[in-house]
């Protein structure tokens, strides 16, 4: 996607030249450095990062969860040939490793996902991690002779919202404040926008700097964000993650900036609003979104990029616009390639990405393909980068937790491919308003046959997916839709 | 001397320059595209596709020939058979009787044939629609292709197992490539192991029985026969049920497969075969010919392995003739290393 005039969301490519400045070598050298030291653990301990992406509400957590407890749990995988032949011999939880990190509350995810009064678990505040170990027979002669086999998996869990903070790093405050301000002078984010601009206008960036102006005009600004977050509008392009999800800055000054109406490079006179404005986003990119990035996705071995299209899709094609570069803008800080000796010790590179289309089970597999099609469509800037750097890439319609059953409906002579479950308590389907414990079959309407038609507008309307219940664990495991050929893409080979 | 000559000119007529046709852009439309076929990764070769079915003479004249012959046979049992009634009336019965016997045999082999010709083609079915499932992930062709697999092989004891593992798969949602390889593991793996052990079984037979044979005639007939047999013995494995035709059928089939497939399988193989043959050769003339039989059984072996598995191997798994050669010069047949 070229970077044009046109263009009103963030474009971290352009602007001032690259010049190699004295963070960019302090960045390289935290990934040499980090790399350094998971070479050599792995020498020892053989494990690999699974990067699971995925803005809020993609279903990160759900994911985690059901793979976890897939690999613990074992049950039916059958693409999943290390786990389906048996030779995982025995998988279990680890010692949280990182003692600065909160464990993955993987206990109370699952316990949230069974029982009378299962529920999805709440959106994510705050980063966890989780180690898992698997004890597996190798395929090699020499391999076997020497021992089982041992692999440790280490999955982080984030508010999906942090994610969007990844491009601010590669962007200066002005060049920031100028892209929101234009995007929020479009539509679908202009209706929204009222109250902000309001705001907007009396604030002169040139005059004295004053705490309460600062104040005032982030929280102005964070009811903006997530006025545009709401189920009906679905926007994801949303900067600063951190304004939607503090975590553990609630009320720091670090998050009392917001964009003012400024040229991309205007000087800021010192004492000037805008130039603590400036200083605060500069603390905020330094002390929150670098750390935060080079801490847990600059080492990835495997990445998954989960994608609610279906979401974007019930709120319409800007939704999905705005999702697709959201998603654009996020990937592009990714590492990927094939890896080398060089790249083995100073900080390894992503060499698998899988692009999943969650919620799968919302669709009868009939019109799986289709929504691949549209996932293609959604991330084909990220996908053309990732396979030109060299990594294996794949794409697939995925639910971790399959709520749903199929079933087909004939009505009126024509036979309508139905998905049965019990709709959450709200959901409302063509007039029918669900109370959570009536079971119901939906048909969620035709998915096109062309991709573009999910970006150009002319679906509004003739789409609409509902959540359902999560469905009782069977076995103590969860159905699935491909989260065996997902786990086979993402790890198969690590058990060879 | 003859008259001085005046200067002169000739003026040559260009010939006009033929006007080239300016043709002015335009834009066809209300034109339906074919969509393109995507052919997918080549991960497996899909099977060499049979000739499409044309008029051949030769099958017309061979088919004329097989009816002549039918009526005169039974235009001479008839008379037979009317002959013994002249003589008497128990002679005439009971020839009509063994007559009638007869035909009741030849009608059931016939029928046997043409059902074991009918099951060798469901298998080059089951690759197509295979090879196509993995290469292009269709849902579509990997369920026919399974579907038929399991038909194939439902009433056979060994594959009783795998067919009830598979069944716990059936309502899941597989795409097209993990379904065909969930079938390709609990159905046909496993038979690759076997396959593998009747075309070492084979190549040492031949190596053995060559090395001690009298005479050169005798080789061609042994080769031959041990050929056809380990043939035989692969597609009964693999789901076939061979009888004369259909053996003959996939000689044909293996062949072909040979002489598509040989020169690949030449050029990496081909220094081993020559020193092999070589170096053995001059310790014994016998031997260095038996082991060149040998390595042509294994040949023949696996491509016969190809023609039959129902389901077309990923090259990097494949067997390859070197380790089918190793097995042949050493003297206990090795475990299979997977």
């Amino acid at each position: 996607m070229p970077c044009g005039p046109n263009r009103t969301t963030y474009c971290p490519t352009k602007g001032v030249p690259k010049i190699v400045s004295f963070s960019d070598i302090v960045d390289g050298t935290r990934i040499a450095a980090g790399g350094l030291s998971d070479f050599a653990t792995g020498l020892v301990n053989p494990s690999v990062r699974l990067g699971v992406t995925g803005l809020s509400r993609a279903g990160k957590t759900v994911f985690i969860t059901a793979l976890v407890n897939a690999l613990l749990k074992g049950g039916r995988f059958p693409a999943f040939e290390a786990l389906s032949g048996g030779r995982i011999t025995r998988c279990y939880l680890e010692p949280q490793p990182d003692d600065t990190l909160p464990r993955f509350a993987f206990e109370s995810h699952t316990k949230a996902l069974s029982g009378e009064a299962r529920h999805w678990p709440e959106s994510t505040s705050r980063i966890s991690q989780l180690r898992i170990t698997a004890e597996y027979t190798p395929m090699g002669l020499i391999a076997r002779n020497l021992g089982s086999g041992k692999l440790h998996i280490d999955i982080v869990d984030y508010p999906g919202e942090w994610l969007l903070d990844l491009p601010l790093m590669r962007m200066s405050y002005a060049e920031w404040s100028a892209a929101t301000v234009a995007a929020s002078r479009v539509a679908p984010r202009l209706e929204h926008a009222g109250e902000w601009h309001a705001l907007l206008s009396t604030l002169e960036p040139q005059k004295p700097a004053d705490e309460q102006d600062a104040i005032t005009a982030a929280e102005v600004f964070t009811a903006y964000l997530s006025r545009c977050r709401k189920d009906d509008v679905s926007l994801s392009t949303l900067p600063p993650g951190r304004f939607l999800m503090p975590g553990d800055f609630k009320g720091s000054p670090l998050l009392a900036f917001a964009p003012l109406d400024i040229a991309p490079y205007t000087d800021l006179p010192k004492g000037s609003l805008a130039a603590l404005m400036e200083r605060r986003y500069q603390a905020y990119v330094s002390t929150i979104v670098k750390p935060f990035f080079y801490g847990h996705f600059a080492r990835l071995d495997r990445q998954i990029v989960l994608v609610d299209a279906l979401t974007a899709l019930n709120a319409g094609a800007s939704a999905v616009k705005d999702l697709q570069h959201a998603l654009a803008d996020i990937l592009s800080c990714f590492r990927q390639g094939q890896n080398s000796i060089l790249s083995n010790l100073f900080g390894r590179r992503i060499d698998k990405v899988l692009f999943a289309a969650t919620k799968a089970d919302l669709l009868h597999h009939t019109s799986h393909d289709r929504l691949e099609n549209i996932l293609k469509l959604i991330v084909a800037q990220a996908m053309e980068r990732a396979e030109y750097s060299g990594a294996t890439i794949d794409v697939a319609a995925l639910a971790a937790i399959r709520a749903t059953r199929e079933a087909s409906v004939r009505q009126k002579g024509e036979t309508l491919e139905c998905i049965v479950g019990t709709p959450l308590a709200g959901e409302t389907v063509g007039g029918t308003a669900f109370d959570g414990t009536t079971e119901a079959a939906i048909f969620p309407g035709d998915l096109p046959r062309d991709a573009q038609k999910a970006l150009d507008g002319s679906l509004e309307g003739s789409l609409k997916f509902v959540r359902f219940r999560p469905p009782l664990p069977k076995d103590g495991t969860w159905p699935a839709i491909r989260l065996d050929r997902t786990m086979e893409f993402l790890l198969g080979d690590r058990f060879q | 001397m003859s008259e001085p000559r005046h200067p002169q000119a000739f003026v040559l007529e260009t010939p006009e320059r033929e006007e080239e046709p300016q043709r002015k852009p335009r834009a066809i439309t209300g034109i339906t595209f074919e969509p393109e076929v995507d052919e997918g990764e080549m991960i497996v070769m899909p099977p060499a596709v049979s000739r499409p079915a044309r008029f051949r003479w030769g099958a017309l004249l061979m088919s004329a020939l097989f009816v002549l012959v039918t009526m005169w046979a039974g235009l001479s049992i008839s008379k037979l058979v009317e002959d013994f009634f002249a003589r008497s009336p128990i002679l005439g019965w009971t020839a009509l009787g063994v007559a009638a016997v007869a035909a009741l045999a030849a009608i059931v082999i016939i029928l046997r044939e043409v059902w074991a010709l009918a099951r060798l083609r469901r298998i080059e079915h089951i690759q197509v629609d295979a090879a196509h499932a993995i290469n292009t992930d269709d849902t579509a062709a990997a369920k026919r292709a399974v579907d038929n697999l399991k038909a194939l092989y439902a009433s056979r004891p060994d594959a009783q197992l795998g067919l009830r593992e598979m069944k716990q798969y059936e309502a899941d949602i597989l795409d097209g490539r993990n379904r065909v390889r969930l079938a390709e593991r609990h159905l046909v793996d496993w038979r690759d192991g076997e396959a593998h052990r009747i075309i070492a079984h084979a190549a040492r037979r031949i190596t053995l029985l060559t090395t001690v044979a009298p005479t050169a005639a005798l080789d061609i007939l042994f080769v031959a026969a041990q050929n056809l047999r380990m043939m035989r013995e692969l597609a009964t494995l693999y789901g076939g049920r061979p009888s004369t035709l259909s053996t003959l059928r996939l000689a044909r089939m293996v062949l072909s497969h040979l002489a598509l497939t040989g020169g690949i399988a030449l050029s990496d193989n081909l220094i081993q075969h020559v020193v092999g043959r070589g170096l053995l050769g001059k310790l014994s003339a016998r031997f260095g010919e038996g082991t060149a039989n040998g390595i042509l059984t294994a040949r023949v072996g696996l491509a016969a392995r190809d023609v039959c598995r129902p389901i077309p191997q990923e090259t990097s798994a494949k067997d390859t003739l070197g380790s089918l050669m190793k097995e042949l010069v050493s003297a206990a047949p090795q475990e299979k290393e997977a």
